[in-house]
């Protein structure tokens, strides 16, 4: 619970700054970060752009640091040096602009998945009948009619992801971050998370930033894949999937017979094993 | 039928026609021994268990008396002889006052105790620097004997309702306290995170942080009021004026072994009574723990 250590919180502070003319949703400017006095360096010297309107993969070997960036994203911790801007302006702390889903399950216990859902949107101030509506809106998104008045402990875990996502789009957030959403599901449930992810973002034209260990996924999902390799964390590889030529797979068995496809997963196992080479996880 | 199993019939068979087939014979598994591992009880034998273990308790307790020799049974009492002491007291000697003068003690000053204590633990819990500040100090005062206070709180309030709830405070407090903040930190880190992620601000944290932990809040209280019973004691044994812990004490001048024990009888049962009350105050308050489908 250190999240508390820099006093004021400063989700308002980012929220009151003007954006930058033809800033990047999102930039990373030469972000290190170390932990434990340096001993540990997590990232190291990394740049690079998110573009608008596009999913964003980070990939890469256990430990390299993607986590660590999409904190820094969302505003949960800080650099040790450089800075990440949203729209030119330096992150200054978590705001509801920057929505995102955490591996754990995190829907609030005590609230039924309707009053999940509306619960950023009563901290955004919203009037009783435009929440309902929302909420409405985003249950069907993630296929939960059914489950508006269920607890989570009575959700399976798709389900319970399912409304951290719907509660996550539900407050509108403009960079949609993700860090391994499905990485406590099993194989089929998470196929079918992938494909509801596309379909969502092809109908609410988010900018998303989602970390994963999973190549296939990374490719189904992402429009662009950056590979990090580890300690120190540094980009290896930038790779935009122009085998898609500009369009998402609704069915991820149409993406695997894609020769464009193949290809890439055959590159992308051979990074991950000249990073892991030599080294026991 | 008989067939089926003796040549061979394909199962697609008799999937076809399933009236046809009697019902597949049913399963005996293997009985289990009394120490059965990762066993499941129907509710029932769970409360028949309970009961059981209730009643080989008095049992022993009965059999330990009369195979006391004759002049020594004064000592140990029969358990009816008890029961009896305590219809007797509720009856003739208005026990029921002293009954309702420990448990408002108990109960006003454990009260006062979490009031401060919920609050308190939580806020620690939420703010790296308060606990850093506080809690060293409340974690202190956990290793200073709340009994060893008694006389001080003698000479300081009098033989007082309010010395005697100061002790049981002090009793209590501290550990309260320090359980509480537990209870705060062992909140899951992406709960809140989360919360900050959709603009939830410093009192909205401090929210979730408390309905988060509330569950193990309200259980640790459970387990923290049966201590505040010794302390009750305590205050009512060494300064004597009323609660059942004086009728003991009173008792103990004329060694009247039966009232001492329907004290001490009397007191588990109504420890056994708080504790069925906060399981069902659990209950009420957190609903959504329990999967209904
Ligand atoms: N709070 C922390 N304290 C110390 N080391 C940390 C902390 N968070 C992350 N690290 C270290 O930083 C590196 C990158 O972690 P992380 O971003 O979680 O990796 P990834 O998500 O790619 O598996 C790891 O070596 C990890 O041990
Ligand atoms: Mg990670």
């Amino acid at each position: 619970m250190a999240v508390f250590g820099r006093g004021r919180t400063a989700a308002a502070q980012t929220g009151a700054n003007a954006p930058v003319e033809g800033a990047p949703p999102l930039r990373a400017n030469r972000v290190t970060k170390s932990y434990l006095k340096g001993s540990v360096i997590a990232l190291d010297d990394v740049s690079f752009d998110v573009h608008a309107n596009q999913v964003t993969a980070m990939i890469g070997p256990s430990g390299c640091g993607k986590t660590t960036m999409l904190r820094l994203m969302a505003g949960l911790e800080y650099p040790s040096r450089g800075d990440v801007t949203m729209f030119g302006q330096p992150i200054m702390g978590p705001g509801p602009e920057r929505g995102m889903v955490f591996q754990a399950y995190t829907s609030f216990p005590w609230l039924t998945t309707r009053s999940n859902i509306e619960y950023g949107l009563k901290l955004q101030g919203l009037a009783k009948a435009e929440r309902r509506e929302r909420a409405e809106h985003f249950l069907d998104l993630v296929h939960l009619e059914g489950f508006a008045n269920a607890y989570p402990a009575e959700l399976s875990g798709g389900m319970k992801q399912r409304v951290s996502i719907a509660r996550t789009l539900a407050q509108n957030p403009a960079l949609l971050l993700l860090d391994e959403p499905f990485g406590a599901l099993d194989a089929q449930v998470t196929w079918e998370m992938e494909e509801m992810i596309i379909e969502i973002i092809e109908r609410e034209n988010k900018t998303v930033v989602v970390v994963t260990h999973d190549i296939q996924e990374a490719i189904y999902l992402a429009d662009r894949i950056i590979f990090y390799t580890r300690q120190p964390g540094r980009i290896k590889a930038d790779l935009p999937m122009e085998f898609k030529e500009g369009r998402r797979f609704h069915k991820k068995e149409e993406m695997l017979v894609h020769p464009g496809y193949v290809d890439m997963e055959r590159r992308l196992y051979a990074m991950m094993r000249e990073e892991i080479r030599g080294r026991v996880s | 039928m008989a067939q089926g199993q003796a040549g061979g019939t394909p199962p697609s068979d008799a999937a076809s026609h399933p009236g046809d087939e009697a019902p597949a014979p049913v399963f005996k598994p293997p009985r289990q021994p009394f120490l059965e591992v990762l066993g499941a009880l129907t509710q029932r034998r769970t409360v028949v268990l309970g009961v059981a273990g209730v009643i080989i308790f008095f049992a022993v307790w009965e059999v330990a008396h009369y195979v006391t020799p004759e002049e020594k049974q004064r000592f140990l009492p029969a358990v009816e002889q008890v029961v009896a002491e305590i219809a007797y007291l509720f009856a003739e000697k208005n026990f029921i006052a002293d009954v309702g003068t420990s448990l408002y003690r108990i109960y006003a000053s454990f009260f006062v105790a979490s009031l401060i204590a919920v609050p308190l633990g939580v806020f620690m819990g939420c703010f790296v620097k308060a606990r850093a500040l506080i809690s060293p100090t409340t974690g202190g005062w956990r290793y200073l004997p709340a009994a060893s206070f008694a006389p001080l709180l003698l000479v300081w309030f009098g033989p007082t309702d309010f010395a005697k709830m100061a002790l049981l405070f002090l009793g209590c407090f501290f550990f309260l306290v320090a359980l509480i903040l537990d209870n705060t930190l062992a909140v899951q880190r992406e709960l809140i995170e989360s919360g900050l992620t959709m603009g939830a601000k410093r009192r909205q944290v401090v929210g979730i942080t408390f309905r988060a932990a509330a569950p193990a809040i309200l259980d640790s209280m459970r387990n923290m009021i049966a201590v505040a019973w010794t302390y009750l004691v305590i205050a009512e044994i060494i300064v004597a004026t009323d609660g059942i812990g004086a009728v003991m004490m009173r008792a103990a001048r004329f060694l009247h072994v039966d009232i001492m024990m329907g004290g001490i009888l009397t007191i588990g049962v109504l420890g056994v009574l708080t504790d069925i009350s906060f399981r069902i105050a659990s209950r009420v308050l957190f609903p959504y723990l329990r999967v209904r489908r």
